[in-house]
């Protein structure tokens, strides 16, 4: 009897010594896929790849409980071994546990807490992110990140690169519209041309931030140099690269940069990039419907400067050196001071210190007589 | 002037009498009073604006209320120089309309001579300064550099105090031609004060005459000759200080 109760209570301690042994290589390497490799997937599709499965949810909506097989055969998670169980962690046999969710929105909010565990970085960036703030705000309907990546068919999310707007556009429907026909847009979408911005380029990818802070405002003439102030890629499409440079120089430039630097959170109103160029919908300035053809520019002025004469545009000389076509008065001032200023030092101090000289010997010799 | 040599022999006794001449008005004191302290203010105010990017420059304005008063201050100190300078004006006018402006000040072919005799004074070609009127040239240089500098400040501070009504007249263009010349002219009239206008006054001489209106008879004989020898033989009641009252 006692010999029995012994072996009796060896399959148990393997057991506990096994659970423990899993659990430690689970607790220490939580970011690696190949950990959650499980042979569920065609025990779950068994019944989820018939397309009527479905179920009604308090709601009143209809949650389909279909899953294709080649598409998810496609998706990134599903060829790399991770399968339904990684995600859906309460579901572990039939019958399953029952659903508590009120409608479908509340179940994608909370399915998506799955993604931390594998992707913790993008997770807890997506947490500082604008699209959070508005949830916590009470908007459910801000995005989580199967609304941007999918759900069980994740796929790159930015191949083709066209991809990009065209998700954001999901919601964002007026700025994608005015994107696409903006320059950056339409070289986006007619040449497939791989330079041109894309939202994320400028807006960030998972810790999007409010664009309408005075500090995005401030940092908005660095964003533009990312890529217009790189000498290849602007050759590239014979643009000039020295926009930034020169900007940085003008009368808004070097209000702007100043406040970047000491008051980025100070509200101020000198011009940046945007503010004459337009945001999403920047043209080629021979457009004739962009803010900065010649033919604009005076409307575009008035924005800031109410009711300024037709000769206003002419003060603005920011893009550009100075030359003797462009910029007549700025030419002669340059090219006047760029010989008085040293003349006057050098004058004054050769004179001085001729003056200086004689006034110290004579005194010497006048002492040593 | 402790300094001073034994009196000349024509004088019977020992005692020295330190004769004074009168240089500049009451009126002209205060003119360069005011100029003095304005240039002085629109320096201050105006060397952190343009080096606004410099750490220096930062700890003067520290904030973008301490930037608004700061130009507040400049806007104020150039509608005093533009004052002063409109009195100035002013009166030269009615002097040039009664007839009785002095032409001390005004340059001549003189002018040019003696400076390239100072200057062959300088290098030992010469053993003599040039004798010199109540002006010299520096003295010249001096009121025309800064009469035509403080101009074109001032008309190039206008223009970027008030660029939108300007521009209704003029072309767009100034607007930037008169910011880098406001600028870069306020750099060159510092330089011209500090190097040339404080060497002459502090370092050569200390010459307070602009502020006490009188020279004594020694600086007189040694910097102005010209001047001193037509005073002391002519009466005194012919000489005209350049002032209104006179």
């Amino acid at each position: 009897m006692f010999k029995l109760q012994h072996v009796n209570k060896l399959p148990g301690v393997f057991l506990v010594v096994g659970i423990l042994i899993l659990a430690s290589l689970l607790w220490f390497t939580p970011t690696r896929a190949r950990e959650y490799a499980q042979e569920t997937e065609q025990y779950c599709l068994s019944c989820h790849s018939n397309p009527d499965l479905e179920m009604t949810l308090p709601s009143g909506e209809t949650l389909s409980l279909y899953i294709s097989q080649e598409q998810l055969k496609d998706s990134v998670h599903s060829p790399n071994g991770i399968e339904c169980e990684a995600c859906h962690t309460d579901i572990t046999t039939y019958p399953h546990p029952a659903i508590e969710y009120q409608n479908v929105r509340e179940l994608s909010r909370s399915y998506y807490a799955a993604c931390q565990k594998c992707h913790p970085d993008n997770y807890t960036k997506t947490q500082d992110s604008m699209h959070a703030q508005v949830a916590e705000a009470g908007n459910l309907d801000a995005p989580i990140c199967t609304d941007c990546h999918g759900s069980h068919y994740v796929q790159p999310p930015d191949q083709p690169r066209t991809l990009i707007p065209s998700t954001c556009g999901n919601c964002h429907t007026e700025e994608y519209s005015t994107y696409q026909s903006s320059i950056h847009g339409n070289a986006l979408v007619q040449e497939s041309n791989p330079d041109v911005p894309v939202c994320t380029t400028c807006h960030g990818v998972h810790n999007i931030q409010d664009p309408r802070t005075q500090q995005f405002r401030v940092d908005e003439p660095d964003l533009c140099a990312s890529c217009h102030a790189d000498q290849e890629m602007m050759n590239k499409y014979g643009l000039s690269a020295d926009v930034y440079d020169l900007y940085s120089l003008s009368w808004h430039g070097v209000d702007v940069s100043v406040y970047d630097a000491r008051w980025p959170t100070i509200q101020h109103n000198s011009a940046v990039c945007t503010d004459c160029h337009g945001i999403h919908d920047i043209l080629n300035p021979d457009d004739p419907n962009s803010s900065v053809n010649p033919d604009n520019l005076l409307v575009t002025c008035q924005k800031c400067h109410p009711g300024v004469s037709p000769n206003w545009t002419g003060a603005w000389t920011g893009h550009y050196e100075i030359s003797l076509q462009r910029t007549p008065f700025l030419y002669y001032v340059d090219w006047f001071y760029s010989f008085f200023t040293p003349m006057i030092l050098w004058i004054c101090g050769i004179y001085v210190a001729l003056q200086i000289i004689r006034l110290v010997v004579d005194r010497a010799r006048r002492s040593l007589r | 002037m402790s300094k001073s040599k034994s009196p000349p022999s024509s004088m019977t006794n020992r005692v020295k009498i330190l004769r004074t001449f009168p240089r500049f008005s009451a009126s002209q004191r205060w003119e360069h009073a005011i100029l003095l302290v304005s240039i002085a203010i629109l320096l201050l105010t105006g060397l952190p604006q343009k080096y606004a990017s410099s750490a220096w420059a930062q700890v003067v304005i520290s904030s973008p209320e301490r930037l608004a008063i700061i130009q507040q201050i400049h806007h104020i100190t150039a509608l005093v120089l533009t004052a002063l300078v409109l009195y100035h004006l002013g009166k030269a006018c009615y002097l040039i309309a009664k007839r009785k402006l002095p032409g001390d000040m005004l340059p001549t072919l003189q002018d040019i001579k003696d400076a390239w005799n100072m200057l062959l004074y300088l290098v030992y070609i010469k053993k003599q300064k040039p004798a010199f009127g109540k002006y010299n040239f520096e003295q010249k240089v001096t009121y025309w550099f800064l009469f035509f500098s403080i101009g074109i400040l001032i008309i190039s501070g206008y223009t970027m105090w008030f660029p939108e009504t300007i521009t209704r007249v003029l072309p767009g263009g100034v607007i930037p031609a008169a910011i880098m010349a406001h600028s870069t002219e306020a750099i060159a009239t510092a330089i011209f004060i500090v190097l040339w206008h404080f060497y002459h006054v502090h370092l050569e001489r200390l010459n307070l005459s602009i502020f006490s209106g009188w020279l004594n008879e020694e600086d007189m004989r040694a910097y102005h000759s010209l001047e001193y020898d037509q005073l002391v033989r002519k009466p005194r009641s012919n000489q005209d200080s350049g002032d209104i009252n006179s």
